[in-house]
This record gives structure tokens, C-alpha cells and sequence, in this order.
């Protein structure tokens, strides 16, 4: 078929394509299925489960057929529905689920074996044997029922997100939607107009109605002029209003470039999160088709879209088509396509005693009975009065009335009513908060009740916001109501299909129906009915009519399945918006960071941080070595290590002495200025939570640090604690973690090190700066900083802290000026193992399992105080528990120990009730020589010198472990006070 | 879902994060007689109600405020919100 | 002076500074940001003649301006003073206030536009859920911004202020570069 007259394509161009390989051309303005028609193709894909040739039924997004590829390489997309892939130059369209061609595919085998696809087949055929089901049954089937294929390549693209806000969004540009905006716009109101077409217009471009005796596409135009032409409207096309969300949030995806061959510096697709004071909802509504034996023959589609294609792209699927309807608009397909030269084989109605809009033959009170024409439809049998004659027809248009597109209605649990005049369902008056449904997806379909309705609404919603609007002078316009004769199927003995898209038939429903699967929501999961990437657009309503007649219910009383976002396909990639791969989550760096790169270090991921895991020196072949260096440069000489990633907060107030001694088990309010002490944290419920060091730097001003990973919940809590729980304290929180970057310089030689950089006049002698005195001062000619002298390695040991800004070159600057003293860069492996080596409690005993008894620190609970956690801490399930900390070493010091090994007194059996504990932390130590470990074990600390067991039966590990103090370096703290 | 800022107005659920039940406010007094009992209620016992619901929302992306809002579960309409600091001193006797 | 060289938020000596079409997106190294709060039952101060500015407002003074963080709190910047203790002098001016120093918590990026407001809105639209039309100039605000928590500021029609955790410059100025050169490719 070659083209018709008129139409909204550019025909001054060209635009070359391919499908299949096969190289066509086509126009501006052209949708692919359009263009594709254009070319005489009317089999566009194999069905989902029987793989039947299949062609176009619908015009827009709810196309359940034609699914296709597009593109190639990485940028290969599959599932892509014909009819709203916007034709470009270039663009590569393959047909899918198919092997060999698309004419003949060899999976159309799968038909001839349909009587064993029936209804819910999946849970009753592959049963047995069970192990069949991973290894044969599941692949088989997913090779067979497949959509497309993906390109199995790292997209591309670059895909974005963004906000708007508005006082009213309407969704959907017809005639409703077009009227809504006018109205709004001109109240001066903010207004987004969203329509997923890339042309304004909706069903005025697919009519040929007249607008006040003038083609519709003047009015649009002018329509669309004047709105371009306001500041405070917005006009998004390729746009689909894809859900509505809570408090007026709806969420859309503009296409921005996938009319494009590529995108170039735009991003592919944009995910808007629009927020709208009201909205209008004028989505239209999608034709109904009338299920027969064999309407899934490619040629036969539904009437309106026949009547879009020849209107708006000027094609007809074929040069003699016919016309199945069962209400008047099926026959203005007749006369437009009649108009254009396209031979009309006859209307069939199934109401009796109509006659003809035109001239073309009717055949009133009859059927399509059946259709033949595998690849393409040839001919249809028409039944009227129990007679039966097959007509030649190359296309068949099939009308079974119109269902309002009433999906966001619904997205908030809203059930459709039953309007039983228009044979359809139409939205419940209880729809989401602030939003108004005009025009055909209200049933108000006729176009001057759409353009009325649709002004009206805006209107309305303006006026709820207290901004007055009136209604705009509207054109003249249709204003028939056409009202279908209830005729859902017709009876037969071959096959009919409801949803083409999951090849259900009216008999999957008669069986659903048989085997009681009879409410609409277990019809949905029995038959797969209105699943799969159209959501049963053109089927679900059609299926529970049918569903209504074979239990005699009426339609209301079967109800219908609800809609939830998203209203048509959103791709995982713009939902993402463009977060991925090292912009997956931010990622924190360091003072020091761009000093440890210029080193060689190896970074390690920590929480949101990334963090220096140790400094490999050339000749250093294994991680081991690098970090066992580390670990002793500490103890021997000194080492440096970054510490900033410990979240640091600031109290300050009258009352923050107060205010901590509640937040912490341990008391605060005694501490003397100018020192530090450390801090634990329990949760309410007696749970040793997050620890760190409190440093108080006047009366009315401390420092309190908290664990990297908890700073954010941690900071959290202290609010709630401030505001929610003890408000009329004077305290005052802010989060300094980012101000100040700070190191830790530990081993013999700190002090040595530190009085280098000292401003004059400055004295950290033992004397006048004991262990855990806090202070500030100035160092490296009059830069402000803090000292703290605390420790985490167990040997004497400083943390500095400066402005972040001189953290980079304080770094460089204590590693050269320190360089006779042994002073060496360590990362947290090292970091880890000193720690464990001191015995310190970290992450992995505070791992929310863990009670203060647990950790040795039950006595740190004040009962002089309340604090958080205090009371649960002391009841009788946890005092019960005798699991403490201690530490572990092999008695063969060649054998590992892991953490997570579990603990079992040696010789007894491994079982749940015979566990005795398990290893926290585990790292080799080399100033014990062995590896050793924490954990916790039951009656620990009377179990000193014992012997047992550490286990790990995942790999069949057994390893002899000794018991012994979780200190392991200067069990007496000698080192820290030197 | 938009949460009503006392302060800020209308301002997006994405900035806040969640905890619960309001009444975690009121904090049972840890030096008082049958403490423990008192704590055993308040930390594990919750009313979770299909309806109106009193709770907690920090306002973690934006200006720190603990607020408590009024919320239907059922609907998600929101019916009021208050700075939780202010609903604290007015319980707790003191001025706002 | 201390013989320590500093290095910005981005790990360069000197800021970055880079423009895309009608923006420019300026890192401001320079300027100093101090917290106050309020005490209990302290009167409200008026510190370097500076008027504290009401929930979701920035007022600007003599070198000095301010925007509201949260009750009883604001954020004080120092324009050009980010190496000197601004803290400290804060403190002498504001009595009864609780300071903190914030100077390099935060890095701050200054978005300008040569052809008005435009650029901006189309620039805050891709970023944050804060509606354009009600956050004029004057208006500050904190929000979210790609998994980053940040502040914002409407200087001037033509002015944008966006500050994230310092540890964090990098991700946001890949975010703003990204966004600035898309917008170059869509109309505005």
C-alpha cells in the first residue's frame, strides 16, 4: 500500500530506516509502526508464548504487539513498541522473540503444542522432577517466552533527573488536556503540560472532526502558539505522567533524545519528580477490540488506530479493509479510510437495524466469526442470522468501545466504577488528593464534552488554590456520545484472544473459570492476563466481562484489578538518573587523600570514606609485608596515620556537661577541662552502641568523637536527645567532622616528633601535657590546631588537628621532619591490627549484639546517673550472660584464626547449644608473632590459659586456641603514660 | 509525601528520615522506682496504629528540627506538624 | 604565617573556575564560615552589624553575611577571611553565643549566570527538589542534592551558592560540571 493523502508528515523528506535488514524509507513525523505500514509490512513479531505472527492492533503506547529492537551495539533496546519509537534517520529496528525469521520462526512450534500452554501450564506441566525445573525446564522456557534480548553492554548514555513544581500539571494534550492548559495558563497560574506524543493534539490529529468548521490541527496550533507564548506554562512532549505518588508527586520520563541517533551532550531520557499543587488528568482513553477465532491475524487492529493511521500518517494497512464494530464509531474508520480511496469491504455490526454512515456495505446484527491469513489477514468470516461468508480484506478494524485511560486514578488504591451507559469503567469520585480526570479518560469522550470538561477542571482545581480562571471561548465541536452494544466475544470454537501480549485466549479465562481461579486478581496471576510490559491495556477489561458471563455476576460485582505505577515502561537506567558506576554514592575523601595517591597507596572503602589501607614500599610483593612494616615502625619508631574519619561533634552550652553525662553510660560532667576521657554509648535498650572520646576544651565546650561508621546516626541521636528528650537544657550541636583534619602520631618517638612542629613557647613535656590532656594551640608558625594526647595503639600517641586545608601538608610535613625518627605513613590494615593488638574494642565488637558486661565495661555504666541505656543494661537477660571479651592465640603459631570462627571448649561436640562464643576481629600480629584474635567467649575472663577450640566448618578448620587477656601489648598501659 | 515544616513549609519526605512513635519523647525517668519496667515499655511496646499516628521525622536534609508529625497511615494524609522541641517543653512544664 | 601550604577542597592550589555557555562555576576558597547559636534565654545579636535572617533567608552586611541553619542558628560567612581564626573574632562579637568554627567543613561553589535568572532555575531544577519559584534571591536553604547533603544560596537572581561537606567537593563538582554542560545541550 502506498501512501494516503494528507496526513501530518513532512513529505519533502526522507528518512532512510531499516527493519529486519531490509532497507525503507518513511518521513518526518512517522512512527516507525507508521513508516513500517507505509512499506506494506504488516507482521511485526511473534507472540509471547505461541509465537504467532502478530502485527499492529493499536496506534500509541498501548500496542502489545509490535514490540521491537532498536538500535544496535551497547545501545541495543529491546521491547520497544513500534508505534511510539519516532522514525529517525538511521534508525535499526529488529522484530524479536523469534529463531530463524521473522516469516518463518522455528518456535511457532510452540502452537501446535498450545493445548499444554493453557492457563497457569507454568504450575501444573513442570512439576517433576524437581531438579528439571533449574536446569532444563526454567532456561527452556525463558528462551521460548522471551521479549528481546539485551545488548549485555554498560549503557552508554547519560540519563538525568530533575524537580518542577507547579500549581497545576495537566497529563495528556488532546483536546481535554489542550483546553485545561489554555484555562490555566491564562489564570497567570504555574502549569506543566505533559503529553507522551512528540505532537500536541492527542485524538484531534487521529479525527478528522472539525473545530468551529476548521480542521482541528488549526486549533491546536493555535493553541499550542499562545501557551509557547506564556512564561508560566511549560510544555513538556515525549513526556509520560508515568505514576502518582502521595501529596500531589507525580512521577514522568521525558524522552529527550530517543528520537535521536544518538544523544550527544543531551541525556538520553530525564526522570522528573514533579510536584503539583492539582493536577488534571486527560489521558484519553484506548480503544476495546472484540475477541474472535483467529483475531490475532496481523492485518486485523483496532478501528480507531486503522482511522489514527490514515488521518494523522496517511497509510492504510491495506487497500480493502473491513469494520467490526458494535457501536457508531466503528463506522467514521469506514468513512475516513472511504474518503482517502481505501476500498471498504463492509462494517459489520452486531447491532441490528443500522444502516450506513456512507456509503460502503453494513451488515447489521452480524459477526467476524474467524479470519484467515497466517502471515497476513486475506479474508474474515461474517455470521449474520446463523449465516456464515467469508469477504476478502486485507486489514480488519475492530471496535468494542472505548476504556477511559483512568490509571493514575487508581494509582492510590481508588477502584473504577462501573458506568454502565458507556459500558465502561470510569474513574472513582475517590481518586488521589488534588486530582481532577476530564475529557475520554472521564468518558466524556465526544470532543466538545472533552474540551468542556478539560476547561472546566482547570477551572475547578484553580479555584481550590484560590486562583480564579475563567473558561476559554471554545470552538464548535462534535458532540456524539457513542454508546456500545454490549458484546464482549464472539462465541466459537476456535481460538480468541484477549491479551495478545501473553496469548491469553477466551478459553484460558473459561478454565481460569473452571478451576475457580474466579476473582479478578487470581485470573490476573493464573493466566498472566495483563502483565508484561503493556499491563493489559487493550485486554483486562474485555477479560472480566468475560469472566462476568461465565458467573453470571455482573461486571461490577467481578470488579477489575488495580492500577499501580508505573502507567506504561520506565527504563531501570533513567530510574537510577544517572548514579552509577564511581558516582553510584558520593564518596568521601580524606584531608590526606591526594598525598596517600601521590604515595601509592591502596585505598579501601570505609562506609562513605575512602581511606589509605596501606602504603606499599618498592620490593614490598604482598600486602602482609607492607602492613607487618607498619605495624612495627609504630611501635618502634612512630607512626602517622589519618584520622579524620572519625565523626567529630561540638557541644557547647551551660549545660553540656549534663547533657552528656546522660548520653553517655560514663560520667562527663566531672571531667576536668583541658582532658579527654573515653566515651560508651548504649542504646536505650542496654546495648553497647558507639564509642569515642570526649575532650572538654573550656567549662561550657567540649569535642566528642564518635566511630566512622555511626558519625550520622550517632549526630542523630544527640538532636533527638537535645530537642526531644531533655529540651530545656541549654546545649548547642554542630558537626565539625569536616572542619579539622586530623592525624594520629603514635609510637616512642610522638612526642619527639610533635615538639618539632610546636610553636614556641608551647610545652607538651609528660609533665605539662599528661596522658589524656587535650589542648589548642598553635603549630608550624602560627597555624591554630588541637592536640589530644589519646590513644588507639596502645603506645604513647597524639592526634593533631588542624584546619582541613593544611591537613595535606601537616601529612607531608611530620613524615619529613620525623623522617630520622622512623616516622612512617600506616593505613587502616594496620591501623586494624594495632588495635587488636591493644585489645580495643571497635566495629566488630560493637556490632549491636554486644553488652557493656560483654565488652569488660559494665563497671563504666554509672548508677549514679541516669543515662540512656543505663537501666536495660543491667536487666536480668543480659546480666545472665556470660560471654566476655578476651583475647586468643593459637597454641601452634603457624595456624591461622578467622574472624567469625566460632568458639567450643576442646574435644566437646559442635553444635548451636555446645557454642561457646566467636572471634570478633582477627589480624596477624607481628609483635606477638602469630596470628590472634578478640572475641567473645562464655566465662572468658575466668577461663584464662585454657585451651579450645576455634571452628570453621565451611572449610573444615579446627584450630587450637589459647586464652588470653584481649591485651596483648602493655597490659598494664605503661607506654601511654610515659 | 510532602511533611509541612512548621518553619519551612511544605518539604519533601526525601529530606527527612524516620524513627516512630512519638511517644519515644517521653522518656521514663532511669532513677525512678520500677524503672525498668518503665523501660521495658517504653523501648519495646509500640501502638502501631492502622489510622491516625502520631510520629517522629528528622529533618536531617534541611535545618536539623526533630518534628513531630500527625499522619493517617491508612491515607498518608498529613493532618499537622510540630518542632518536637517545643511538644517537649510543653509537657515537660516549661515554656515553648 | 604558617609555612603549611593549604590545598582547596579539590586538591589543587589554586580554585577551580570553569564556565558552560552562560554559567560559571566558581569554587570560593576564600571565605570563612563560622556557626552561631543562640543560648538558652541569650538576646538575639547583631554581630559585625549583621541582622540574623528569619528560617529559609540569607541577609548579607559589610563583608560579612548570614543564613539561617536551623532554630536558634545561623551560618556566618566572611568574605575573603578563610585562613584567619574567624571563629575566635566571631565569639568577641556575639556574647552569649555559642561559635563554632566551619570554615573548611564546607566548600563552596559560586554558580553565576550571564543571561539572568534562567540559567539558574534550569540549573536548580536538575539538582535539588526546591521549587525555583519561591526561592528568590535571599533565600537559603539545606537539601539534598545526588546522596550529598547540601546548602544553598540565592544570592542575586544571577547567583547560586552551593556548599557540600568539604570531603565531598569532588563529587559535587563533577554533579554541577555534568549538569552545566548538559544544559548547554537542551534549551532552556
Amino acid at each position: 500500500m502506498t501512501r494516503l493523502s494528507g496526513g501530518l508528515i513532512d513529505r519533502s523528506r526522507s528518512l532512510n530506516f531499516t527493519f529486519d535488514g531490509r532497507k525503507l524509507t518513511g518521513h518526518p513525523g512517522d512512527t516507525l509502526a507508521s513508516a513500517l505500514l507505509a512499506n506494506d509490512v504488516r507482521l511485526m513479531g511473534r507472540s509471547f508464548k505461541y509465537h504467532r505472527p502478530r502485527g499492529l492492533i493499536a496506534a500509541g503506547s498501548e500496542e502489545p504487539n509490535a514490540l521491537v529492537e532498536l538500535r544496535g551495539g551497547a545501545r541495543q533496546e529491546p521491547n520497544t513498541r513500534a508505534t511510539v519509537a519516532e522514525l529517525f534517520d538511521g534508525l535499526d529496528a529488529r522484530s524479536q522473540n523469534r529463531i530463524g525469521s521473522l516469516r518463518f520462526d522455528l518456535l511457532a512450534v510452540n502452537d501446535l503444542f498450545s493445548p499444554f500452554f493453557a492457563a497457569g501450564f507454568y504450575y501444573k506441566t513442570f512439576m517433576w522432577p524437581k531438579a528439571f525445573w533449574e536446569k532444563l525446564y526454567e532456561p527452556a522456557i525463558r528462551r521460548a517466552a522471551g521479549l528481546g534480548s539485551l545488548s549485555m553492554q554498560a549503557d552508554p548514555d547519560a540519563y538525568d533527573k530533575g524537580f518542577l513544581h507547579c500549581d497545576l500539571l495537566v497529563i495528556g494534550g488532546g483536546a481535554a488536556g489542550l483546553a485545561a492548559a489554555q484555562a490555566a495558563a491564562r489564570s497567570g497560574a504555574r502549569v506543566i503540560l505533559a503529553d507522551e506524543d512528540f505532537r500536541l493534539g492527542g485524538r484531534l490529529m487521529a479525527e478528522t472532526h472539525l473545530l468551529d468548521d476548521a480542521p482541528a490541527t488549526g486549533w491546536v496550533s493555535g493553541v499550542e502558539e499562545e501557551l509557547a507564548s506564556l512564561p508560566n506554562l511549560r510544555i513538556m512532549r515525549r513526556t509520560t505522567v508515568f505514576g502518582a505518588f502521595d501529596h500531589g508527586i507525580y512521577g514522568a520520563v521525558e524522552r529527550v533524545a530517543d528520537h535521536l541517533p544518538e544523544p550527544g551532550d543531551k541525556p538520553r531520557q530525564t526522570l522528573w519528580r514533579i510536584t503539583a499543587k492539582r493536577a488534571v488528568l486527560a489521558a484519553g482513553a484506548v480503544e476495546r477490540h472484540i475477541p474472535f477465532a483467529n483475531n490475532d491475524r496481523p492485518g486485523i487492529m483496532l478501528a480507531g488506530a486503522m482511522r489514527a493511521f490514515a488521518n494523522r500518517w496517511a497509510v492504510s494497512p491495506a487497500a480493502r479493509v473491513a469494520i467490526f464494530t458494535n457501536n457508531d464509531d466503528g463506522h467514521r474508520t469506514a468513512i475516513d479510510l472511504a474518503a482517502k480511496g481505501v476500498d471498504i469491504a463492509g462494517v459489520i455490526d452486531s447491532r441490528d437495524n443500522v444502516t450506513a454512515m456512507g456509503s460502503y456495505p453494513v451488515f447489521a446484527g452480524g459477526v467476524v466469526s474467524d479470519a484467515k491469513g497466517r502471515l497476513g489477514l486475506t479474508q474474515v468470516e461474517v455470521t449474520q442470522n446463523g449465516r456464515s461468508q467469508w469477504i476478502d480484506c486485507g486489514a480488519l478494524g475492530v471496535s468494542g468501545g472505548w476504556n477511559p485511560n483512568l490509571h493514575l486514578a487508581s494509582h492510590h488504591r481508588g477502584r473504577p466504577v462501573w458506568d454502565e451507559a458507556l459500558q465502561s469503567f470510569v474513574p472513582a469520585k475517590d481518586g488521589p488528593p488534588g486530582l481532577i480526570v476530564a475529557g475520554a479518560a472521564n468518558g466524556q469522550g465526544s470532543t466538545a464534552a472533552a474540551l468542556r470538561s478539560g476547561a472546566e477542571a482547570a477551572v475547578q482545581a484553580l479555584g481550590e488554590l484560590d486562583i480564579t480562571a475563567t473558561l476559554p471561548d471554545l470552538p464548535q465541536a462534535e458532540d456524539v456520545v457513542s454508546k456500545p452494544h454490549a458484546l464482549w466475544h464472539v462465541p466459537g470454537r476456535g481460538r480468541a484472544w484477549v491479551d495478545f501480549q501473553n496469548d491469553v485466549t477466551v478459553k484460558d479465562i473459561k478454565l481460569a473459570h473452571q478451576e475457580n481461579m474466579r476473582p479478578v486478581e487470581h485470573l490476573k496471576r493464573w493466566t498472566t492476563l495483563g502483565m508484561a510490559t503493556d499491563q493489559g491495556k487493550t485486554a483486562n477489561v474485555t477479560a472480566l466481562a468475560i469472566m462476568s458471563e461465565l458467573t453470571g455476576k455482573p461486571i461490577p460485582e467481578t470488579g477489575t484489578t488495580i492500577f499501580r505505577p508505573p502507567y506504561s515502561g520506565v527504563s531501570l537506567s533513567v530510574l537510577g538518573g544517572g548514579n552509577t558506576a564511581e558516582h553510584f554514592r558520593p564518596r568521601r575523601l580524606t584531608p590526606t587523600h591526594h598525598w596517600a595517591e601521590a604515595q601509592g597507596a591502596v585505598f579501601v572503602e570505609v562506609g562513605p570514606w575512602m581511606r589509605a589501607q596501606y602504603f606499599p614500599r618498592p620490593g614490598e610483593t604482598h600486602w602482609r609485608q607492607t602492613v607487618d612494616r607498619e605495624v612495627l615502625a609504630t611501635r618502634e619508631g612512630v607512626g602517622i596515620c589519618d584520622v579524620t574519619t572519625l565523626g567529630k561533634v561540638d557541644v557547647q552550652g551551660a549545660d553540656a556537661g549534663e547533657f552528656l553525662n546522660r548520653l553517655y553510660c560514663n560520667g562527663m560532667k566531672t571531667l576536668k577541662t583541658g582532658m579527654v576521657r573515653y566515651g560508651l554509648m548504649l542504646r536505650e535498650d542496654g546495648i553497647a552502641w558507639d564509642d569515642g572520646t570526649c575532650a572538654r576544651l573550656a567549662e561550657d565546650h567540649y569535642v566528642v568523637t564518635t566511630t566512622t561508621a555511626q558519625a550520622g546516626p550517632v549526630y542523630r541521636h544527640m538532636e533527638f536527645a537535645r530537642q526531644c528528650l531533655w529540651p530545656e537544657m541549654d546545649v548547642q550541636l554542630i558537626s565539625t567532622t569536616d572542619a579539622w583534619a586530623q592525624v594520629s602520631v603514635a609510637g616512642p618517638n610522638a612526642r619527639r616528633l610533635l615538639e618539632r612542629i610546636m610553636d614556641e613557647g608551647v610545652d607538651i613535656s609528660n609533665e605539662a601535657f599528661p596522658f589524656m590532656a587535650c589542648k589548642s594551640l598553635t603549630i608550624c608558625g602560627g597555624l591554630r590546631a588541637r592536640l589530644f594526647r589519646i590513644s588507639f595503639s596502645g603506645e604513647l600517641a597524639y592526634e593533631v588537628a588542624v584546619p582541613t586545608r593544611y591537613g595535606n601538608a601537616l601529612m607531608q610535613r611530620l613524615i619529613e621532619t620525623g623522617a630520622d625518627l622512623g616516622a612512617t605513613p600506616y593505613g587502616t590494615e594496620a591501623l586494624g591490627a594495632l588495635r587488636i593488638e591493644k585489645g580495643h574494642a571497635a566495629g566488630n565488637e560493637l556490632n549491636g549484639q554486644t553488652s557493656p558486661q560483654m565488652l569488660g565495661m559494665d563497671r563504666m555504666v554509672s548508677t549514679k546517673k541516669d543515662s540512656i541505656g543505663a537501666v536495660m543494661s543491667r536487666r536480668e537477660g543480659l546480666a545472665a550472660d556470660t560471654r566476655r571479651l578476651v583475647g586468643l592465640q593459637p597454641v601452634d603459631s603457624a595456624q591461622p584464626v578467622l574472624a567469625g570462627m566460632h568458639l567450643f571448649t576442646e574435644g566437646a561436640a559442635q553444635n548451636t547449644e555446645t557454642d561457646q562464643g566467636w572471634i570478633t576481629s582477627a589480624c596477624y600480629s607481628p609483635h606477638v608473632g602469630s596470628a590472634i584474635g578478640l572475641g567473645f567467649l562464655a566465662r572468658g575472663d575466668e577461663r584464662m590459659g585454657e585451651v579450645i577450640t576455634g571452628a570453621n566448618p565451611l572449610d573444615q578448620q579446627q584450630v587450637a586456641l589459647r586464652v588470653v587477656s584481649p591485651h596483648f601489648v602493655d597490659p598494664d598501659g605503661g607506654r601511654l603514660r610515659d | 509525601m510532602l511533611i509541612p515544616h512548621p518553619l519551612l513549609g511544605l518539604r519533601d519526605a526525601q529530606e527527612f528520615t524516620y524513627l516512630g512513635d512519638a511517644r519515644l519523647i517521653d522518656r521514663p525517668d532511669g532513677m525512678a522506682e520500677g524503672a525498668e519496667a518503665a523501660f521495658a515499655e517504653y523501648v519495646y511496646l509500640r501502638d502501631n496504629p492502622a489510622g491516625v499516628h502520631r510520629e517522629l521525622w528528622f529533618h536531617e536534609q534541611g535545618d536539623r528540627s526533630w518534628l513531630i508529625v500527625t499522619r493517617d497511615t491508612v491515607t498518608h494524609e498529613i493532618l499537622g506538624a510540630e518542632l518536637a522541641r517545643n511538644v517537649a517543653l510543653a509537657a515537660n512544664g516549661g515554656e515553648a | 604565617m604558617t609555612d603549611l601550604t593549604p590545598i582547596t577542597a579539590l586538591g589543587a592550589s589554586a580554585p577551580a573556575d570553569q564556565h558552560f555557555g552562560p554559567l560559571r562555576i566558581s569554587e570560593n576558597a576564600d571565605m570563612a564560615l563560622a556557626s552561631l547559636a543562640l543560648r538558652r534565654a541569650a538576646d538575639m545579636p547583631a554581630p559585625m552589624g549583621l541582622e540574623l535572617p528569619a528560617p529559609g533567608k540569607w541577609s548579607q552586611g559589610q563583608g560579612v553575611a548570614a543564613f539561617w541553619t536551623g532554630p536558634d542558628q545561623w551560618m556566618i560567612e566572611a568574605e575573603t577571611r578563610a585562613t584567619e581564626d574567624f571563629a575566635a573574632e566571631l565569639a568577641s562579637h556575639a556574647p552569649g553565643c555559642s561559635i563554632t568554627e566551619q570554615t573548611d567543613a564546607w566548600t563552596v561553589f559560586e554558580i553565576t549566570s550571564d543571561r539572568g535568572d534562567a540559567p539558574i532555575r534550569a540549573m536548580m531544577e536538575k539538582l535539588v527538589n526546591i521549587d525555583t519559584g519561591s526561592f528568590g534571591p535571599g533565600s537559603a536553604t539545606r537539601t539534598g542534592l545526588h546522596h550529598l547533603s547540601v546548602f544553598l544560596v540565592r544570592r542575586a537572581e544571577d547567583r547560586l551558592a552551593v556548599m557540600t561537606m568539604r570531603s565531598m567537593a569532588r563529587d559535587l563538582w563533577h554533579v554541577l560540571q555534568e549538569t552545566a554542560r548538559r544544559l548547554k545541550g537542551e534549551p532552556a
